[in-house]
């Protein structure tokens, strides 16, 4: 305790909130014993209690690093975003370091190469290890008798330390026998558990990227068919709980009906597909509640079909309800098909079952629009109307704001099945989006196949030509290079010059004028079965959005076929 | 696996109808057709006419072995009780609106544009956060302006307002549909000499005023607001031109302020328009006015315990619920009541021996409030009656009818006390005034007697000059009619009329006295009663039988509503099923099914630990390795280590690829959900865009 007494009287009033361990650097620092390379100076004055292992634990560097702090302080650049990376943890420096900053330390803190080197070193946590500079830093100190340090750089020393960012760089700082290149070392995991924003801000540090820097050119990436092929060698280990949760659900079926009875609407929410359920929900009003099926009929509508719009769901409410007498023109704007289906509702027989629509996915990307929304809320504000929606993201109740919830008149239910949203999305198209790999579809092999069938002679001799030429020029890449570029992601950057295809084409009689060729290649252009992209020296390659083994496959059909 | 199941868990079976977008729905042809046919032709042969008591709205509690007479009773005595209820709330609603619809009536019926210097009379009505309310308005302006056959109102959301085009093709086939409906719009346009014309002219209006006779149009804005401003003055400007052949009357909806919307439009629009402001009353009052005639009416049969009323009006102030999503929250606990609860069939006060059967009794028996009565029942000694009713099924029918009853009177008078109480407080509180929400709260805690505002309510009164006090207590008269109360107000009344001014009582500060008095150079100060004139002490007599008659009633009707006997029957106060249904926490909910997603996957196998496993769902195991990383992610290493959870269970037996399609599948529903996103920034790298819990 003695030493704590020391620095309060060095510190003046700072704030004692250093580790042990920074108390132990102090006194180092303080003794003038200040060596790079001896860790284990025997304390001198009475700091006895100190356990003899903290005495180990405690390094040079460390003591120079917290050190360094004023200096910076006082006006002299850092290499390192350190500042930066300071300013979302470091309780704020006190006023009494400023005036620590006397103008003959700013004369020591440059006075020579070494001391600068000192810093770097003595900061070194993961942002010096990205630049390089440390190691030179270390040659730098190791070769030369460190200096004491100037004894008012103590009292700023204090000031800087803070839990999380020690916690954040414990790991960094075991620098010896680090190999070289692990760089990634400080873990993405804060030690223990934090609370949601510390882990938020934790995990937001500033400072450059700390991730590896491997990719998946290497990991051959899925296709459509492997996709669905591989998916049904797998065994779902929770297959049984999934239908005990779904039978669970089932339960509730008369409660919605009675809620849907007393003018509620229903919004399913949780983790999961609930298409399954909504069909059988729909199975079950089929035959438990409707006394005249014809008259009072179920809509499906499911809100992540592509392209789906409004007015076609409108339209398919307005025939189901109509059946044959529906008019054979309904109006283009969906206002109109609505305000048709609700007066057809009001003109029908009061003892009428209502019409119930079941809205799969009501938050999907094509009905997310707030327009969308606010006709859907119409929708369901008509009388004689149920409305069942089921919703999948986290987030969507922010669709709706009070109006609409209001004419929603919703009751939320959680729904969580589990069950994979196989038909809501595609999945691999999702994924290689998301891995910024887009284009690589076209509806894969088959797609290919089935567009060229359907392309005259001329097309398909041409698409033969491009693919046999594409497959060479790979094989040709791949004896010289020792990188297979067969995987997915290289096949894109190998290509066909443009004025070289058209050469070959007229050669083989393909095309007799550049003016034809051009209308041939649009016809793929628009099945999206090519690519084309400038090289650096401007000419145009051609390329196919397929991997090597779906050119071939294509291949083998162009030329069987 | 068959393939059947697995193909439907794929969403692969033969007929696809989840790529159509909308469809109507035919029951699938096999499987159970056989059993529904032959459901179908019962129904058919039955004949059309008693098909309502055929179908069960309720399902049977206890079980599944509540009789079926109980679960229609139940359903019946639901309907009867909201019933009341809600034309209860409705004539609230409309008393609530009333004075605003006839303001509004009368300046549309008064204004035209001659009194308007030529300009378009308008309404300007502020709704605030009462956003449903002018819904109500305008559907009633309607009503009467149709049926006094002066003209319409035409309601026009910024939705249907894209461009003006279509704004006034909107306007015109709403206009002509609202009275003569959709055929009818059709004929109007077909059945006209001349040219046909486009669907926007507004040749087309001033036909149809013409025929119709119209003198008043009026054309409300529901959000105002929400309108592009630029449409708004062109549409305006059109109407202005117009306004020597239609005549328009503009009503606006501002959920903001008048200044804020006019600051909006240019001035040359302002300039067309004249008109009135209107308020509407803000949606608190309201609630608070239903929630008061919803609990304290004496023909009230159920209550709302103090957690349901917490939450009511959390979501209230928190959401800024229209009185009517108020009111449907209210309607949902009495129907959750009644649909969950089978004590419920109690109020319907069917004959005992209809209830002695089943299991009913048994249901009654393992009620806490019933162990506390029968504790009290030996307690008190009558060892026989609690025996009784732990074994004789209908003596304790008998007893629980009783007590039933009992229990809605103690309930009503509580709520009696409530309203007394918070008569008196507009005499005694100054400042902030309790509403009754507040204290039917405290009072369904039981805690409202010990409660500071009934203490300073107290003491207040005693300090009420005469006047006051006369006030207070004909009020008081017309809900607490005791004779003593009759006396009381009988005695202040001929003291009052023997004096004049008003009498102070003995604890009123202008009855103290300070005396100041100099001992041996040290200034005493000593309080003393001043001397009360022989009225004044008649006066604080009657005072002081006022307090201890009010401390009385106190005492002895705000009791805790808890400690009743059956109270689970006729006090609903379960906080769940209200604050699930009404304030869903989706994002919450996926994030624990996706963290522990054993909590709903009950599973048989001791999986449920904490750690990841690859015996979770794929997105599970995804979604942790996600929540271990950090703001950006290396899709390469995500593989790696959702690739090593299942290498490291399943050993040399895994199939990469198959556990790729399960990690593909697992990130495009995290892309779904809207937690990742591409990075930009290195190649392969995911960013992060959701933190869990905040």
């Amino acid at each position: 305790m003695i030493t704590m007494k020391r620095r309060l009287s060095d510190a003046g009033d700072q704030p004692k909130v250093s580790t042990p361990k920074r108390r132990r650097t102090a006194l180092e620092q303080s003794n003038g014993t200040l060596n790079g390379n001896a860790p284990n100076n025997a304390p001198s004055n009475g700091d006895s209690e100190l356990p003899p292992s903290q005495l180990d634990q405690s390094t040079p560097k460390k003591a120079n690093g917290v050190s360094a702090t004023p200096l910076q302080q006082s006006g002299l650049k850092t290499p390192t975003h350190k500042s930066k990376a300071r300013g979302l943890f470091a309780t704020p420096t006190k006023p009494k370091s400023a005036t620590a900053a006397t103008p003959s330390r700013v004369k020591n803190a440059d006075r020579s190469a070494r001391k600068k080197s000192a810093r770097v070193l003595f900061e070194h946590d993961e942002d010096a290890a990205w630049d390089g500079s440390e190691r030179l830093a270390e040659e730098i100190l190791q070769g030369d008798e460190p200096e004491p340090e100037n004894p008012d750089q103590t009292v700023a020393e204090s000031v800087e330390p803070d839990d999380a960012a020690e916690k954040g760089e414990k790991q960094p700082k075991r620098r010896a026998g680090r190999p070289k290149g692990a760089r990634n070392k400080r873990s993405p995991t804060p030690e223990g558990e934090l609370p949601a924003h510390e882990r938020y801000f934790f995990q937001n540090r500033a400072g450059p990227n700390k991730t590896s820097n491997a990719t998946l050119n290497k990991v051959p990436l899925l296709t459509h068919e492997e996709y669905f092929e591989k998916l049904e060698h797998y065994k779902d280990p929770c297959r049984e709980e999934k239908e005990y949760l779904l039978s669970l659900h089932h339960r509730s079926f008369p409660q919605w009906a009675f809620e849907f009875d007393e003018g509620f609407s229903i919004c399913l929410f949780g983790y999961g597909s609930k298409r399954k359920l909504v069909d059988q929900f729909a199975e079950w009003i089929y035959n438990h509640c409707l006394s005249d099926s014809a008259n009072s009929p179920i809509v499906i509508v499911n809100g992540y079909t592509p392209g789906i719009s409004i007015r076609t769901i409108f339209a398919t409410i307005v025939t189901a309800v109509m059946g044959e007498s529906a008019p054979t023109k309904l109006g283009a704007q969906p206002t109109e098909v609505l305000e048709l289906l609700q007066s057809v509702l009001q003109s029908r027989p009061e003892d009428q079952e209502p019409v119930t629509v079941l809205i799969n996915s009501i938050d999907a990307p094509p009905l997310r629009r707030a327009a969308n929304q606010a006709l859907l809320a119409r929708l369901a504000a008509t009388p004689r109307i149920r409305v069942l929606v089921t919703a999948d993201t986290p987030n969507f109740p922010v669709m709706w704001d009070i109006s609409l919830r209001d004419q929603f008149n919703l009751v939320f239910h959680d729904c969580t099945t589990f069950l994979p949203f196989s038909a809501e999305a595609d999945v691999v198209e999702e994924v290689h989006s998301l891995l910024g790999r887009k284009g690589r579809r076209v509806g894969g092999k088959d797609g290919v196949g089935f567009v060229l069938k359907s392309l005259p002679e001329n097309a398909r001799n041409l698409y033969r030509l491009l693919l046999t030429e594409l497959i060479t020029g790979l094989d040709d890449g791949h004896q010289s290079d020792d990188e297979a570029p067969v995987e997915g992601g290289r096949s894109e950057e190998t290509g066909i010059e443009f004025r070289m295809l058209y050469q070959k084409a007229t050669e083989e009689f393909v095309a007799s004028s550049e003016m034809m060729f051009r209308t041939l290649l649009k016809e793929f252009h628009d099945h999206q079965m090519i690519t084309s992209r400038m090289d650096a020296s401007g000419m145009e390659i051609l390329g196919v959005p397929l991997s090597r083994d779906e050119m071939e496959g294509v291949l083998e059909d162009l030329v069987l076929g | 696996m068959d393939p059947d199941g697995f193909d439907d868990a794929l969403g692969l079976s033969n007929e696809k109808p989840q790529n159509l977008g909308a469809y109507i729905y035919q029951p699938p042809k096999h499987a159970k057709a056989s059993e529904r046919p032959s459901k179908r032709r019962k129904v058919s042969s039955g004949a059309n006419l008693d098909e309502k008591p055929d179908r069960q709205h309720f399902v049977p509690l206890l079980n599944g072995e509540e009789n079926v007479e109980s679960v229609q009773l139940r359903y019946d005595t639901y309907k009867q009780l909201w019933s009341k209820q809600e034309t209860k709330i409705q004539n609230i609603l409309e008393s609530v609106d009333a004075g605003v619809l006839t303001d509004v009536l009368s300046f549309v019926r008064e204004t035209s544009p001659q009194t308007c210097d030529g300009c378009i009379p308008t309404a300007l009505v502020t709704v605030g956060s009462n956003v449903s309310s002018l819904s109500r308005l305008l559907s009633r302006l309607n009503g009467q302006l149709i049926s006094a056959e002066e003209g319409s109102v035409v309601v026009l959301e910024s939705g249907d307002a894209p461009n003006l085009k279509t704004t006034l093709k909107n306007i015109i086939r709403a206009t002509v549909t609202n009275t003569d409906g959709n055929d009818g719009y059709q004929r109007f346009l077909t059945d006209r000499a001349g040219p046909r014309l486009l669907g926007y002219d507004l040749d087309l209006l001033h036909d149809y005023v013409q025929r119709k006779g119209t003198k008043k149009l009026v054309l409300a804005l529901r959000d105002s607001e929400a309108f592009d401003p630029g449409l708004l003055t062109d549409l305006l400007s059109l109407f202005k031109s117009w306004l020597d052949r239609i005549p328009f009357t503009v009503l606006l909806g501002i959920s903001t302020s008048v200044e804020l919307f006019e600051g909006r439009l240019p001035r040359s629009c302002v300039s067309l328009l004249r008109g009135k402001h209107f308020e509407v009353q803000e949606a608190g009052n309201c609630v608070d006015r239903i929630y008061e005639s919803l609990q304290t009416d004496p023909a009230t049969e159920m209550w709302l315990g103090r957690n349901v009323t917490g939450t009511l009006f959390e979501n209230t102030s928190d959401y800024f619920q229209t009185p009517e999503a108020f009111s449907r929250m209210v309607k949902y606990t009495y129907m959750s009541h009644f649909f969950a609860n089978p004590l419920a069939v109690l109020f319907a006060k069917p004959t005992p021996t209809n209830l002695a059967q089943g299991r009913l009794p048994e249901a009654i028996r393992n009620l806490p409030s019933f162990r506390m009565f029968c504790e009290d029942l030996v307690e008190e000694g009558s060892i026989d009656q609690a025996r009784n009713m732990l074994e004789n099924d209908d003596y304790l029918i008998q007893q629980t009818v009783k007590a039933l009853d009992a229990g809605q009177r103690i309930m009503r008078k509580l709520f009696q006390t409530v309203r007394t109480i918070h008569a008196c407080l507009q005499y005694t509180q100054t400042g902030k005034k309790s509403s009754v929400s507040d204290l039917s709260v405290r009072a369904l805690c039981g805690e409202l007697y010990e409660s500071s505002v009934v203490e300073e309510m107290l003491a207040t009164t005693k300090a009420l000059d005469s006047d006051k006090l006369y006030e207070l207590l004909s009020d008081l008269h017309h809900i607490i009619s005791t004779p003593e109360a009759e006396e009381l107000l009988q005695n202040l009344e001929i003291l009052l009329g023997s004096c004049s001014g008003p009498l102070r009582s003995g604890y009123n500060i202008n009855s103290t006295v300070t005396k100041t008095t100099v001992v041996q150079q040290r200034i005493q100060l000593s309080k003393g009663r001043a001397e009360l004139s022989e009225q004044d002490s008649q006066y604080t007599k009657i005072v002081d039988r006022l307090v201890a008659l009010l401390q009385e009633h106190l005492t002895e009707t705000l009791i805790n509503p808890q400690d009743l006997f059956l109270h689970e029957a006729f006090l609903f106060d379960l906080r769940n099923p209200l604050k699930e249904t009404f304030g869903p926490r989706p994002r919450f909910a996926i994030e624990r099914a996706l963290v522990t997603p054993f909590d709903y996957l009950l599973s048989s196998t001791d999986a449920a630990t904490a750690k990841v496993s690859a015996k979770q769902p794929a997105t599970a195991i995804l979604y942790q390795l996600y929540l271990d990383s950090g703001a950006m992610v290396n899709v390469h290493d995500l593989w790696q280590a959702f690739l090593g959870v299942f290498e490291s269970e399943e050993g040399k037996t895994c199939d990469d690829r198959v556990v790729m399609s399960l990690f593909y599948s697992a990130l495009s529903e995290l892309k779904a959900f809207g937690v990742v996103k591409n990075s930009r920034k290195k190649a392969d790298h995911l960013a992060k865009c959701a933190w869990m819990g905040l």
